[in-house]
């Protein structure tokens, strides 16, 4: 019968679908906030928190390897399909599947596995950046030419590129912090809910 | 034939709720058969039985055996079955995969790789079948809850399979849809198909059903043929917690109380989504503390006009008058309380007790106060709950609860009573009662005739975003709800 | 209000490319517009690449979006190249956001047309004929059809938070996230766990190789716009290779 096996079922791939679909949604509202500038590196930290709610929610329903992996490679689908690059299908490939490592090296129960898994998770929100830094590099070589070496310097100090692993360490932080919160949440609600 | 023997079935988790206990029954090819009975005596889960959803995605404890022609369902995959028994639900909003008709209708049949030809051809039948021209090649969006509730059926329909389920199938319709669905399965009756339906709204089904099942806490306690269930007078029927078989005559409505002298005036309301105009209305004055029943078919404006009543609607033009003081847009936001028709919409917090706190200015005495009103709707039980476990009943008395709490005189109920059986309708209809006692004047958009009967005094008809006519009990209201509410009845139009 | 991510109908409008095409385009335009330098040949690639997702907004009947980013593209992209420059260092934050969003604005506009004229069925199809596995297609699916949903439920819920007086400067500002987003996500998993449920009984799942009636293939105009996609990825190819 279909809860005794380990392949991944129907009703499962449905439940992939359903989280993604909530997960994103909520990055996605947050995700406005990046018209005001100042929101835009700090999303790193916000999307992740809120996303990790449902994250963890989605873990209580996750028995199986590969359903992680699957919403991580969807994370990227949508970004791609929305214009966003690329990126974000390699980050979320790789972030999910380790995630996925992770939540089943705790048999998808644990809770120290499941709040480390979900701050992996997260990180798949860097390809978002990565776009920022590669046309930065590209146009690093076009400054030199117009503006001399010194000038150039100046103007990779923004976003610099210890930003990369800062905003990666953000990530991870909020996802941990995110996962925290989710497990509260889920004690508070979700499973007086029955949900859970 | 579809053969139940010896079947037993309990949830997971320790609540008795839905459970059946040694079910024995077997039901004849072409048979149309009703289920009926109480929420939580079991019909919902007899249906799973039959679709498969038990035990392949509902987990539970279950003995013997279902099957269907000889062969035993429990054994098979969902997939399997998917041919063999088709399965409608109650609500037309979840059981859609599809976001196009055409994509919707074609899904059972892709699902089994069926060939794209035989698809194409099959869908040409289903939809001439059903009529259903005008809804295909649309988003699933876009449609009304009838218009769904046709879509689902006939998806259901494409894989032509013998034996139906329909799970409280009217729940979300109102009387238009009723009778169309009635016509559906009419088609299906002369098609031979077996038909299970489980159900509230029992009138509808008189002219097709064969049998009748009445279902008390997990087992059947009446087997009965049509005629026979039809010769169970009223009041009996009332105590077996079951809905009328005829049409509401409102012969015997309630006499008028509560109201007062005093008149609340709605002025100029006039809303329009882009350039169609949902809501027109000039002047209106309703008697203060009257329980008022906005009536009419859906899409008529009935929700448009409670929105606006509440403030909700931003671009909404209107006020209403209280003994000339007038309340204009956002005041109406702490003037009134809609109910929604989905209440689990408007609860918010962690337990029963805080969701009534909240419509509260913390002091020393909210505590009480809150404890009082919960009290007063019997949920004094629940207070330590999470709202959002409850029954869909319980939820809308935490939701009427919080409206108390806020001291509101105005309340608005969003079809309080659809999908409910008799017993709980009587109590929406005494919390309202009550609630007319504490002084509030309530609107309650419905569709459920018995409810209307029950309690409301004053009405409101609107068609096509206008009011047709508002008024209290006299002879000519009754003459005009019952030939309103008689549309629903399916002889009328296969017989005259 | 349509908060449909990808749309449930199809709209008979101007030009239909395949989706598969439009992901072409799209990882086409990432890798050019979004990456690339601004110097050599690249001053023609980049540009007309850029283009066709402007152009495209034009078939779809959106005149002014069309012009107006054409316009705002080609200042950005004339004064990242020629005007900056000779600003001198007053130019430095101008410049820097003229380089990022002239690189991303392309992008964007692509998946904005991606997503606004491939309907759900069509994008199923197309991924079902590239030989996706069911695993990913099937979650994509219920994905699209249920961020509508979601966002409904979102908005319901706004709405009796607004009646209960629970509102920015209200009652319980500290609180509104949490009132906000919980019960969006009971109610959405309630609903979801009917849809799994119905679609199930339909045969959701069944080993066995799925049809579908949605007519997605490539035309004159799908293989045009490939062979230009192929011809700018491959002079870019031969740029970096020291070629020109």
């Amino acid at each position: 019968m279909e809860k005794n096996s380990n392949k991944l079922q129907a009703k499962d791939l449905v439940n992939v679908g359903i989280y993604s679909a909530i997960y994103l949604v909520i990055t996605v509202l947050l995700s406005f906030l990046s018209l005001v500038p100042i929101f835009h590196p700090l999303l790193t930290i916000i999307c992740p928190i809120a996303g990790s709610i449902p994250f963890m929610l989605f873990l209580t329903k996750t028995k199986k390897f590969g359903m992680i992996t699957i919403m991580g490679v969807i994370m990227g689908v949508v970004m791609m399909l929305t214009g966003m690059g690329y990126y974000c299908l390699i980050t979320g490939l790789v972030a999910a599947l380790i995630a996925d490592f992770i939540a089943k090296s705790g048999s998808y129960v644990g809770a120290k596995k499941s709040v480390l898994a979900s701050g992996v998770f997260s990180l798949w929100y860097i390809g978002n950046y990565l776009a920022v830094f590669i046309t930065r590099e590209a146009h690093y070589q076009h400054v030199i030419e117009g503006y001399g070496k010194a000038y150039a310097d100046t103007y990779m100090s923004f976003y610099p590129n210890w930003m990369l692993p800062v905003l990666l360490i953000f990530c991870f932080i909020s996802g941990i912090v995110g996962g925290i919160l989710g497990k509260k949440i889920l004690k508070k609600h979700f499973k007086k809910a029955g949900i859970a | 034939m579809l053969e139940f023997s010896n079947v037993s079935f309990s949830y997971d988790g320790s609540s008795l709720v839905g459970q059946i206990n040694n079910i024995t029954l077997s039901i004849l090819k072409g048979q149309v058969v009703l289920i009926c009975g109480e929420s939580g005596c079991g019909k919902t889960t007899l249906t799973r039985l039959i679709n498969g959803l038990i035990p392949n995605y509902y987990e539970g404890n279950l003995t013997g055996i279902v099957s269907v022609d000889g062969e035993k369902i429990s054994e098979k995959a969902l997939y399997e079955i998917a041919p063999i028994v088709g399965s409608v639900f109650q609500n037309p909003r979840s059981q859609f995969f599809a976001v196009d008709t055409n994509s919707e209708l074609a899904f059972g049949c892709e699902n089994l790789g069926w060939p794209e030809e035989k698809i194409k051809e099959r869908m040409e039948q289903i939809v001439s079948e059903f009529h259903i021209e005008s809804l295909m090649n649309r988003s699933i969006f876009a449609l009304s809850g009838g218009e769904k509730q046709k879509i689902a059926c006939a998806s259901v329909a494409m894989l032509n399979p013998d034996v139906l389920v329909l799970d409280e199938p009217s729940s979300n319709l109102d009387l238009k849809s009723i009778r169309e669905l009635g016509e559906v399965i009419r088609i299906w009756k002369d098609q031979g198909k077996t038909i299970i339906i489980s159900e509230h709204r029992l009138s509808y089904l008189m002219d097709l059903a064969d049998r009748v099942l009445y279902m008390q806490n997990g087992k059947i306690t009446k087997d009965l043929s049509l005629e026979e269930f039809q010769k169970i007078p009223k009041e009996e029927l009332s105590r077996m917690g079951l809905r009328s078989l005829t049409p509401i005559t409102f012969q015997n409505h309630r006499s008028t109380k509560g109201m007062t002298d005093e008149q609340i005036v709605l002025s100029n309301y006039c809303f329009s989504y882009g350039k169609r105009t949902a809501l027109q209305i000039d002047q209106i004055s309703i008697p203060k503390g009257s329980i008022v029943g906005i009536i009419g078919s859906n899409g008529a404006g009935k929700t448009t006009l409670a929105r606006c009543l509440c403030g909700l609607e931003k671009k909404a033009s209107g006020e209403v008058l209280i003994n000339g003081k007038s309340y204009t847009g956002k005041k109406r936001l702490n003037l009134c309380y809609m109910v929604m028709q989905n209440p689990s919409h408007q609860l918010f917090t962690e337990d029963v007790l805080d969701e009534v706190l909240l419509s509260m200015d913390d002091n020393e005495e909210s505590q009480s106060i809150a404890e009082e009103i919960l009290k007063n709707l019997n949920l004094d039980t629940w207070s330590e709950r999470h709202p959002m476990s409850l029954s869909g009943g319980q939820q809308q008395r935490v939701a009427i609860a919080g409206a108390v709490a806020s001291g509101r005189e105005i309340m608005i109920f969003d079809e309080p009573t659809s999908g409910l059986d008799f017993r709980h309708m009587e109590e929406v209809a005494d919390v309202l009662a009550k609630l007319q006692d504490m002084g509030k004047t309530l609107f309650i958009i419905t569709h459920d005739p018995e409810l209307i009967e029950r309690c409301c005094d004053y009405f409101l008809f609107i068609e096509n975003g206008t009011v047709k006519w508002c008024d209290g009990w006299n002879e000519e209201t009754e003459e005009k709800l019952s030939s309103f509410f008689d549309q629903t009845h399916i002889r009328s139009i296969f017989y005259t | 209000m349509n908060w449909e991510v990808l749309s449930s109908q199809i709209k008979r409008k101007g030009v239909r490319l395949d989706p598969r095409t439009k992901l072409f385009l799209l990882i086409t335009i990432s890798i050019l517009v979004v990456g690339g330098e601004v110097s050599g040949m690249m001053i023609v690639i980049k540009p007309l690449t850029a283009l066709i997702p402007f152009l495209l907004l034009f078939t779809i009947g959106k005149w002014k979006q069309a012009l107006s980013f054409t316009a705002l593209f080609a200042v950005l992209f004339l004064s990242e190249m020629f005007i900056l420059p000779s600003m001198g260092k007053s130019g430095f934050l101008l410049l820097f956001f003229c380089g990022l969003f002239g690189r991303l604005l392309p992008g964007v506009v692509m998946g904005y047309y991606t997503v606004s004229t491939t309907t759900v069925s069509e994008f199923i199809a197309a991924m079902e004929r590239m030989h996706l596995t069911p695993k990913l297609i099937i979650p994509l699916a219920v994905m699209f059809r249920f961020f509508p949903t979601v966002m409904e439920e979102y908005h319901d819920i706004g709405d009796a938070m607004r009646m209960r007086g629970i509102r920015l400067g209200g009652k319980k500002t500290s609180k509104m996230l949490e009132y906000r987003f919980i019960p969006m996500m009971i109610c959405s998993v309630k609903i979801g766990e009917e849809l799994s449920a119905a679609s199930l009984t339909r045969g959701l799942g069944a080993p066995i190789k799925r049809t579908n009636i949605c007519e997605v293939g490539f035309y004159k105009i799908d293989l045009f716009l490939i062979l230009f996609c192929i011809l700018m990825l491959g002079l870019n190819l031969l740029r970096a290779a020291g070629v020109f």
